[in-house]
């Protein structure tokens, strides 16, 4: 083992040009290898030009041994990033002589079929999803309702079309009609035709403030056509509380707008007319250079409060309903309503 | 409601552009749908709600404009020309169905002469597709299209003893109408008669008889007051809807019947000639006074967010044609016109105030306080389930909650109650296939019969891979006079053999309600396989059953392959949810394992055996777990089997010895000697 003494200066020299050697060599191969051969030449494990290098450091004063160690690593590094680069622009990999030309990692991985949500189910989450970080709870109602749910409490007369019995499913059991006709033709049953039934039972049960969304299937005898079907989903929100206004639904709504289609849009309100809200209107959001109906909406209506034992004059309220299947279809660009209900599983798998 | 421009101009001064008037016109209201030139005027198409029957006129329109733009209105000031006979002299009208003709008004004019209308008027009726008659019946239809009052005339010539009966359609009684369609009339249906035969369908359609013609001389013209409820169900029954019924269903305006009989007489006199006598017959109730309302200012910013200054708010009023009766700094208190039946209440004004002033002034960016939301654990569960079923590849199917009578009988394990019945069938919900299975009008008792369905219509499609789940809710009456329950179910089918089905919903129960512990138990459906189907209890309470589809199953419901079918009840599950796990301690001592291979008859159950193994094995027990069974009736004899199952045993206290494991052993298998039988191989 040499020991003659040197310089820490000198040394640092030396690593320096063994690092641009290196680097050329590295740098000029032309195959991997000649690659392989410059890489054993300079960071052989036992007799390459970097080891023996290092062995130099022994005849360093002891004072300087700290800052040698400091630059050796550094040059190693600088050597290593050198190989490692003009590894990869040779071919990457360790060396075809390693690989199992019998294998061809190019066929496809086993795949499993992962099921899909309806995209019902997806578009009900995604709205729920957005009106819970609003701060709207989800609220469930039976399906089944009577008439002073489904309309009397939400202040819709005997003589407005939407009571007609062609336009609802009234229901009966086949077994006892009469008796059914005498004991419940004051109030009968039928498929709820809105989910604000279920704001009338949150209602009555519960004080404001109140913010909930209220949300599922709801039934009219619709011959199902590409634009409608008997059985479909609402969503709607619902909040009460003391000076709750029509600024409050309409930033909501934007709110809801801009989450829902993952930019800030516009809206509008415009003035319509629904028995339960008043004033009542209908929201539409500008998109794609035109404006979208949204859904319909509106400031609860005393009568609704009254119905439910709330005081008009202290709390006051907003609601919305949006047609989920509406919604759906424009995202998906859906055609026709009845895909979504035939349960054709290569259409449910586009989802 | 299609408008004329043109037609407009009569009544308010159009100088604004057409692109601003329908834009403040949609966001007052009156939504524009489109319009389309029409020679040299436009035909602009705009959306009426049911509430605003006055805009059904052009008249009502031409308010609207007024008070967006703060316009003068000019409304005609009809004074038709009079003879000195009376009218009451030469006819009558009675009303005897006051439930369907509220009031009736009718004037006489002799001596017409029949022609075309004059082009102007044509113009405008043509803009708004209305076809041309003759000089009268036009006059009749602009003055309905100008206020909103539908009128008719009659040819007095036809009516036989020249007066107007208003009364209830007798049983099977028939009507040629205008149309030359022939109509057959019931009670309650509300007729013209004259005295004798039905000459119109009031509110509705006049009659082919007594209709104007070119020999008609004398005319007689309705302004009449028919109840909204019974026009729409007379229209609705005899699918014969007109522009007049389309205005009684939505309400007119009793106030104005005179109004509107002397405009058209008025025009009919300019066009037609002949003489008006005297006076009206005018029969029935008279109008009610319009109701006073009044409106605090300051619940218009509690309810619409903003400050409307006070001094807007009479104008407004006032150019909608509602009279001030008095006004202080916190209130105005105002009369409503006759043809707004739906300002009743303050917030009606609100809201009046609200569009005219602009809905588009309320901001959208105020501060809603913030609030926390919830979770339902219900939401959760459904969650969960939906992971499961998805890994397992099912997709997520929506069926109709209304099935057919044939599907419904088919299997209702929940309830052996009748189902309840639906006024109304759903339509086209089945058409591909089963157009012959009758009326889908029962609510569904079980989801299976729907989720056959679901595989059926892939198999017909030849998607043979179809894995479908779906979670809805189930109809079952209860005790008389009841509301029905309607739990919520999960039911999935799949084309997968019994075990790989049961497997998934062993997964299902594992990952909802870890601590749960399903038994088996026979069960008998008519459409599953009496061998590979079972009801499925937690404990006393039935969770639900499983079941490959038998073979009259698959006739039943037309399925060609195999098929297993899941239903389990929600509620069960969702009450033994755990929803938020709590850790436990890992033991730290290695376990030991033990294999054991048991002959035993082939009546013995799996579960029955190892519940013997967890009794026998006790507390040292980490698991039991079932690994095959084999036949070998050369060695074992006939009616055997072998049940290979394991067991790992381990302490939380210490390192088992080997000692310890085979009294374990033998326990095990002392007890499956003496509760089964079991014999162990080797």
């Amino acid at each position: 083992m040499s020991s003659t003494a040197i310089t820490l200066e000198e040394f640092v020299n030396q690593l320096d040009e063994l690092r641009d050697e290196a680097v050329a060599a590295f740098g000029g191969s032309e195959s991997l290898e000649t690659l392989d051969e410059a890489r054993i030449e300079f960071l052989g494990a036992k007799k390459g030009k970097l080891k023996s290098l290092q062995k130099n450091m022994g005849a360093l004063p002891g004072e300087n041994k700290k800052d040698a160690g400091l630059k050796l690593n550094s040059v190693k590094k600088e050597i290593q990033a050198a190989f490692d680069s003009a590894k990869s622009r040779l071919g990457d990999g360790g060396g075809d002589s390693q690989r199992d030309p019998k294998i061809d990692p190019t066929i496809p991985g086993h795949r499993f079929h992962l099921g899909k949500l309806h995209p019902i189910t997806q578009t009900i989450e995604e709205l729920k999803d957005i009106m819970g970080r609003l701060g709207f709870t989800p609220a469930e109602g039976p399906e089944i309702e009577d008439e002073y749910h489904n309309f009397v409490a939400l202040n819709i007369p005997k003589s407005h079309p939407a009571r007609d019995p062609l336009d609802n499913f009234y229901l009966s059991v086949a077994q006892s009609q009469a008796e059914q006709d005498s004991t419940l033709s004051d109030n009968p049953l039928l498929m709820r035709t809105q989910t604000s039934t279920v704001q009338i039972r949150v209602m009555e049960t519960r004080k404001p403030p109140v913010r909930i969304i209220s949300l599922g299937r709801v039934y009219r005898p619709d011959t199902a056509d590409p634009t409608h079907y008997p059985m479909f989903h609402q969503i709607e929100g619902l909040m009460v509380d003391e000076n709750v206004t029509l600024a409050d639904l309409k930033t909501v709504l934007k709110l809801f707008a801009t989450s829902y289609l993952g930019d800030e849009v516009p809206i509008r309100i415009r003035p319509s007319f629904f028995p339960f809200t008043e004033p009542s209107v209908e929201a539409d959001y500008f998109w794609r250079g035109k404006w979208v109906e949204f859904g319909g909406a509106g400031v609860v209506d005393p009568n609704v409060l009254r119905s439910v034992g709330y005081d008009p004059d202290r709390v006051s309220g907003f609601a919305f309903g949006l047609g989920i299947e509406r919604l759906c279809m424009i995202r998906h660009q859906i055609t026709d309503i009845r895909y979504l209900f035939t349960n054709d599983v290569r259409f449910l798998r586009q989802f | 409601m299609i408008v004329s421009w043109d037609w407009l101009k009569e009544y308010v001064s159009l100088s604004m552009d057409h692109d601003h008037l329908v834009d403040r016109l949609t966001m007052s209201g009156l939504n524009h749908e489109g319009t389309e030139p029409i020679g040299e005027d436009q035909a602009i198409d705009l959306e009426v709600t049911s509430n605003r029957a006055d805009c059904l006129g052009h008249l009502g329109v031409a308010r609207e404009i007024a008070a967006l733009y703060d316009l003068d209105l000019k409304i005609p000031d009809p004074q038709p020309t009079t003879i000195a006979e009376s009218v009451t002299d030469h006819c009558s009208v009675e009303i005897e169905s006051p439930e369907t003709c509220f009031r009736y008004t009718a004037r006489l004019i002799r001596g017409v002469k029949i022609g075309p209308s004059p082009q102007w008027m044509q113009k405008r009726l043509k803009s708004l597709g209305i076809g041309i008659v003759n000089n009268v019946v036009d006059a009749t239809n602009y003055v309905m299209f100008e206020c909103g009052q539908p009128l008719h005339a009659f040819d007095f010539a036809k009516l036989s003893e020249g007066k107007i009966v208003v009364r209830s359609a007798s049983q099977g009684e028939q009507f040629e109408a205008i149309d030359h369609h022939k109509y057959l009339l019931e009670p309650g249906m509300c007729v013209i008669s004259d005295g004798k035969v039905p000459v119109a369908i009031g509110g509705v359609m006049g009659g082919a008889d007594s209709e104007v013609s070119e020999e008609t001389v004398d005319v007689l013209i309705e302004a009449a007051y028919f109840d909204q409820l019974s026009v729409r169900q007379t229209a609705r029954k005899l699918k014969l809807h007109s522009p007049s019924s389309f205005r009684f269903e939505r309400d007119i305006d009793s106030a104005n019947l005179d109004w509107a009989s002397r405009r058209c007489c008025e025009f009919i006199l300019e066009m037609a000639g002949g003489e008006l006598l005297e006076g009206v017959v005018d029969v029935g109730q008279a109008p009610e006074p319009p109701p006073i309302l009044t409106l605090r200012f300051h619940q218009l910013s509690r309810i619409l967010g903003i400050e409307i200054p006070t001094e807007q708010v009479g104008p407004i009023l006032k150019k909608l044609g509602l009279s001030v009766k008095a006004e202080d700094q916190n209130q105005i208190t105002v009369a409503a016109p006759t043809w707004r039946k739906d300002l009743t209440r303050e917030v009606d004004l609100i809201e009046e105030v609200g569009r005219i002033y602009g809905f588009d002034k309320i901001p959208d960016d105020v501060n809603v306080p913030m609030t926390a939301s919830y979770r339902l654990p219900s939401n959760r569960v459904i969650d969960k389930i939906r992971a499961v079923m998805t890994s397992a590849g099912y997709d997520e199917s929506m069926t109709p909650s209304l099935v057919p009578e044939k599907w419904s009988n088919a299997f209702s394990p929940w309830s052996d109650k009748e189902p309840l019945t639906s006024s109304q069938p759903m339509l086209g919900v089945l058409e591909e296939y089963s157009k012959n299975i009758g009326a889908v009008n029962l609510l569904r008792r079980s989801l299976v019969p729907s989720m056959i369905e679901t595989r059926r219509i892939n198999e017909y499609r030849a998607n043979l891979d179809a894995n479908l789940f779906e979670t809805a809710r189930v109809y079952l009456t209860k005790g008389e006079n009841e509301i029905p329950v309607q739990p919520l179910k999960l039911a999935f089918i799949s084309g997968q053999d019994f075990y790989q089905v049961k497997g998934v919903l062993e997964t299902i129960v594992q990952n909802v309600a870890p601590e749960v512990e399903l038994t088996i138990h026979p069960c008998k459906f008519d459409i599953l396989d009496p061998s590979l189907s079972a009801e499925i209890r937690v404990g006393d309470q039935v969770l639900g059953w499983i079941g490959t589809i038998s073979k009259s199953g698959k006739k039943l419901f037309g399925l060609k392959n195999d098929a297993t079918v899941v239903e389990i009840d929600f509620g069960i599950l969702e009450s033994k949810a755990v929803l938020i796990p709590k850790h436990k301690n890992l033991s730290t001592f290695p376990a030991v394992s033990r294999d054991f291979n048991f002959i035993v008859e082939n009546k013995v159950h799996w579960q029955d055996l190892q519940s013997t193994v967890q009794k026998a094995a006790g507390d040292l027990l980490e698991s039991v777990r079932y690994l095959e069974t084999f036949r070998d009736e050369k060695k074992d004899g006939a009616g055997k089997k072998r049940l290979l199952l394991s067991v790992v045993l381990r302490s939380s206290e210490e390192t088992l010895t080997g000692q310890q494991a085979d009294e374990v052993s033998k326990a095990i298998i002392d007890q499956c000697k003496a509760s089964h039988s079991a014999a162990l191989v080797g």
